[in-house]
């Protein structure tokens, strides 16, 4: 390809594979991953060992998967995910269809589609490949003036119809990401202003509405308990209370790895999921959870960096939307566990359980990586 | 390919733009930082006292089922406290000796407690706790307290067992309650979706109005919360006023009034079990006022539901599901049955509306009637001699009603019994009604391929062939013939009542039709003379002195109805005279009986079908007699004669009995 005309890109050629990762880069992943993993293990395991708990050892399998993805992505080059885009959207889009007629339940919603081995939940992936196809269409129409409506009508619509089969599934967590790494996208490639304008108007309009026959009754009292946790102490403010206890009880250095009352002898339901944040807090105290935040932050600076260096405007665009798939993430859960969000079901990449957002984490990150692989070198 | 490059002025453009990211990424940084500080360095060590005096655990208080009532208020379905042993996988720090220690009390295998914890700690996670065994008795209760400061995580806990005073009578009605099923999870958190959620171990109604009526008789289930120490054990059982957890009372569930009798209820069932020469009905019975309220209801035989409530063995739900008169089975609604020569009275009003017959016509009615190449019998060997429709019905001719059949054609029948509610759902608020049938000659040729013979229509004329009805559909076009005309949908549940006995929600009799009003200009109706015409046959088969069912009088309240008899294996000569009670039981003919009283205009109507009871006049008739009976006792004493003293019940010959 174009690469073999860059006489930049020739030199680098003769260096080999391994050197040419980003080291740094798949450095501090790791240390993600090794917290996430002791943290896990003490939120599988109450104070009584009763073995090692099934739950990590699936973790540590996909762990082991989501290396092999990140190093495959790597490797390939990521031009082969600008073709890919819409074959991967669909097949993804269909996964997401097919959950609705034969998707498992639990919790009252329908996310999951039983694969025998693991239970995939299509919306983690969809993240991903929204990324993808935005990243591929926004490089081509972007323009300095800004996006009009009509470049903007096809991209939104992709956009929409993943986010309308999630919200009814029902997540919205997992559908307000997806809104919020789209969104990412468009500002970033910039919208014309008139359109921003009108974009919050509406939203103006329609919020009073959604609240008031889109919303499910669950999902308004979460925000309604958020607002003020006593209103209903049995359900989400229990929960966000029992949380914020968990955090703060934590203090400078924690209580200790497995010592954390809060999290092993407490109901803190969701707490190798969604609330893994508040097991590292108890336990190991402003300097854990700061160190957590500080890996999260350098990630970010990370992936941005490589974006500002990336060959061509699909990998930078592909870049910002990993990272805003991250930031985003961390800031909602990080957010809801200290009680500064309300409490929407979204995982803590890297740190909490599940097969699916791992994998989708790791191929993002993997792409991140694929784009520095083939960065220029100044 | 433009997009492979990052043309210079674009590049520049986006510096901004990288530059707001790491803005907000910094941002939001100090933002986590800010507030991790706070809660964990200024507020930590306030915080930490929490966590450490306070180890708040939430139990749950589950809600009482609503009640159910009957008419007037007497309880039909109650409550009551019971107790239950679990253990917490998450205390159970000596699960080996725990489970030896309360195996021996309750007489279980430890390994198999161990194993269960075991398997509900990987499954639901080591907080929820685990039932070993339910509906303890008071000795097991105690010596499992004793047991409790030894082995942390041990609990007995008081829970609510669903009583049914009345047994088995009207279990069918009323239902049962039981642990929810693993796929029955699934689907009650879909329907009732945003309105309960459903947990594994939950109690919810299986079957009959405990089922069909969850919503309303499900309560909310509280929640209260205690302090435990580090063992799990609770260190108190004040709750602490704790960060503003307050405890939830448990809602109990809305209470369901019925429009049962209970007294009426009692008088069916003992009617249904009945020790004559017969023995014991199997069948199904039901009486319902004339608009529409049901009073009784009854399925023989029964099963107890208390049986569920404590948690059914195998070996009786086996039992249970083996049986072949199927106990379970709500047969007043989800069976259909031929319904024999209980046909005939709306084959009678079909032929006087269309004119087939009038009042005075006289038709011979010989034992039997040549039609084709076969030969259409009567029960009566030497027949009925000349008879009018009145004659025919008091006395079930046979021969009388093929030449209806033959005169009418079964299109015609079909559309005046359905226009009385015959051949469709009646609409009573309960699950798996089937719609019985009314063939017609189009049903015929959708449903089996082949057209319509000229002889069905003889059969289908004495209410067998084709023809199926249920016990309640009867009885819905009994009443409508009584009160000439208006078809009410029956109804079980007057009023829901919250705990304060409030009334929430009121139900009240409804007219689906009127039979003698065409509904369009051109719809089929029967005239009110013609329904005089029926009822007064109707009349004659209870009073009349060759009447089928004149055995079974009540002194001074006059009653009418007709019998019916049906043949479960073909009907010859042989079949319909030989004798019924030499056959194997399961090849004796059904018996059914409607009637209503009083005869000129029905306060109460009742259906009742006897399987396999030889004969409608004997098998059925007497039981629709006491439950009238009753009725009248209760609510019209002053109309009653006294019997005379010590007269002998007369009983119906054999002979006389093979209607």
């Amino acid at each position: 390809m174009k690469a073999n005309q860059v006489p930049a890109a020739l030199q680098v050629e003769e260096r080999t594979f391994l050197s040419r990762i980003d080291l740094n880069f798949a450095l501090v992943i790791l240390a993600l991953n090794i917290i996430g993993l002791i943290n896990l293990y003490s939120a599988t395991h109450g104070v009584h060992v009763d073995g090692t708990s099934r739950l990590f050892w699936l973790q540590m399998a996909w762990l082991a998967l989501g290396w092999a993805v990140f190093f495959v992505v790597t490797f390939i080059d990521y031009q082969w995910f600008y073709r890919l885009a819409y074959g991967l959207y669909a097949l993804n889009l269909g996964a997401l269809i097919a959950v609705k007629y034969f998707g498992t339940a639990s919790y009252g919603a329908q996310r999951w589609l039983d694969l025998g081995f693991f239970r995939y939940q299509p919306s983690e992936t969809m993240k991903l490949i929204m990324v993808i196809v935005l990243a591929r269409i926004l490089c081509q129409h972007s323009s300095l003036q800004g996006l009009g409506f009509r470049k903007l009508a096809i991209p939104l619509a992709l956009l929409a119809i993943p986010f309308i089969l999630t919200v009814r599934q029902p997540d919205l967590g997992t559908a307000m990401m997806l809104m919020g790494v789209g969104g990412a996208l468009f500002l970033f490639v910039k919208v014309k202003r008139s359109i921003l304008l009108g974009g919050v108007l509406t939203l103006l309009v329609a919020a009073p509405l959604v609240w008031n026959y889109g919303l499910k009754e669950y999902q308004k009292n979460r925000i309604l308990t958020f607002l003020s946790p006593d209103r209903d102490p049995r359900g989400t403010g229990y929960n966000s209370i029992q949380s914020r206890i968990a955090v703060g009880s934590g203090r400078i250095l924690g209580k200790g790895f497995r010592k954390g009352t809060q999290s092993q002898l407490e109901f803190l339901p969701e707490r190798h999921t969604d609330f893994i944040f508040s097991v590292l807090s108890e336990e190991h105290g402003f300097i854990g959870s700061v160190t957590t935040v500080g890996l999260f932050m350098v990630l970010l600076i990370m992936g941005i960096k490589v974006a500002t260096q990336a060959r061509d405007k699909f990998g930078a665009l592909l870049v910002i939307g990993v990272v805003a798939y991250l930031f985003l993430h961390m800031v909602v859960n990080v957010g809801m566990v200290i009680g500064l969000l309300p409490i929407v079901g979204v995982p803590l990449p890297l740190l909490s359980y599940g097969g699916s957002s791992l994998l989708a984490t790791m191929a993002g990150l993997g792409l991140v990586s694929s784009v520095a692989y083939r960065r220029y070198l100044f | 390919m433009s997009f492979l490059s990052n043309p210079e002025e674009e590049a520049k453009e986006y510096l901004p733009r990288y530059q707001l990211l790491y803005i907000a990424i910094g941002l939001v940084g100090l933002i986590f930082f800010a507030r991790l500080w706070y809660l964990q360095i200024v507020e930590g060590t306030e915080l930490r006292r929490y966590s450490e005096r306070n180890r708040v655990k939430e139990i749950k208080i589950p809600a009482p089922r609503g009640l159910i009532l009957d008419r007037d208020g007497r309880v039909l379905v109650d409550n009551l406290p019971g107790f239950e042993a679990t253990i917490s996988p998450q205390y159970a720090t000596r699960l080996e000796e725990t489970a030896e220690a309360v195996g021996a009390v309750l007489g279980l295998s430890p390994q198999s407690i161990v194993e269960n914890v075991r398997t509900s700690r990987r499954r639901n996670g080591p907080f929820r706790p685990v039932r070993i065994k339910d509906h303890l008795n008071l000795d097991e209760v105690h010596r499992l307290k004793m047991l409790r400061w030894d082995h942390p995580g041990l609990n007995v806990n008081e829970v609510i067992i669903r009583y049914y005073p009345l047994g088995p009578n009207g279990a069918q009605l009323f239902g049962y309650v039981n642990e929810i099923s693993r796929d029955q999870l699934q689907r009650y958190n879909e329907r009732y979706r945003g309105e309960f959620v459903f947990e594994q171990g939950d109690i919810i109604g299986q079957s009959g109005l405990e089922e069909v009526w969850e919503r309303t008789l499900r309560g909310r289930d509280g929640i209260s919360y205690v302090e435990v120490d580090s063992r799990g054990r609770e260190a108190a059982t004040e709750t602490p006023s704790f960060l503003g957890f307050k405890p939830r009372p448990a809602e109990p569930g809305d209470n369901l009034v019925l429009t049962i009798d209970r007294d009426i209820q009692e008088a069916a069932f003992i009617a249904m079990n009945r020790e004559d020469h017969i023995g014991p009905r199997r069948g199904a019975l039901v009486a319902m006022k004339a608009n529409g309220e049901v009073l009784a209801w009854v399925n023989t035989p029964s099963f107890d539901p208390n049986d569920f409530s404590t948690g059914i063995s195998p070996q009786l739900w086996s039992k249970l599901i083996n049986d072949p008169f199927r106990p379970l089975r709500n047969k007043v609604i989800q069976d259909h049955f031929a319904p024999g020569s209980t046909f005939k009275p709306f084959v009678a009003l079909a032929a006087l509306q269309e004119k087939a017959i009038t009042r005075q016509t006289v038709l011979p009615s010989p034992p039997f009637l040549r039609f084709g190449r076969r030969n259409y019998h009567d029960h009566s060997p030497t027949g009925h001699g000349n008879v009018t429709v009145l004659e025919a019905m008091e006395r079930s001719s046979n021969v009388f009603f093929y030449k209806m059949g033959i005169a009418l054609g079964m299109d015609v029948i079909a559309q005046y019994s359905r226009l009385l509610g015959l051949g469709q759902r009646t609409g009573v608020r309960m699950n798996n009604e089937v719609p019985g049938l009314i063939p017609d000659s189009e049903w015929k040729l959708q449903a089996v391929g082949e057209p319509w013979q000229p002889g069905e229509n003889l059969s289908n004329a004495i209410g067998q062939g084709f023809v199926l009805t249920t016990p309640l559909q009867m009885a819905v076009a009994y009443n409508a013939i009584g009160l000439k005309g208006p078809v009410y949908r029956p109804y079980l549940v007057r009023q829901v009542l919250d705990q304060d006995n409030d009334v929430l929600n009121e139900f009240f009799p409804e007219v689906l039709r009127d039979a003698s009003r065409p509904e369009n200009e051109g719809d089929p109706y029967i005239e009110l003379e013609h329904f005089e015409t029926v009822k007064e046959s109707m009349r004659l088969v209870a009073n009349g002195e060759r009447g089928t069912a004149r055995w079974w009088k009540i002194p001074g309240v006059e009653m009418a109805g007709k019998t019916g008899t049906t043949q479960i294996v073909g009907f010859s000569a042989d079949q319909i005279r030989g004798r019924c009670d030499e056959r194997p039981l399961h090849l004796r003919h059904h018996g059914w009986y409607v009637g209503y009283a009083p005869a000129e205009r029905p306060e109460i109507t009742v259906a009742v079908l006897a399987m396999h009871s030889c004969a409608g006049s004997s098998g059925a008739a007497p039981i629709v007699r006491d439950v009238i009976k009753a009725y009248m006792e209760k609510y019209h004493p002053e109309k009653l004669r006294p019997q005379r003293i010590a007269a002998p019940e007369i009983q119906p010959r054999p002979e006389e009995v093979s209607e």
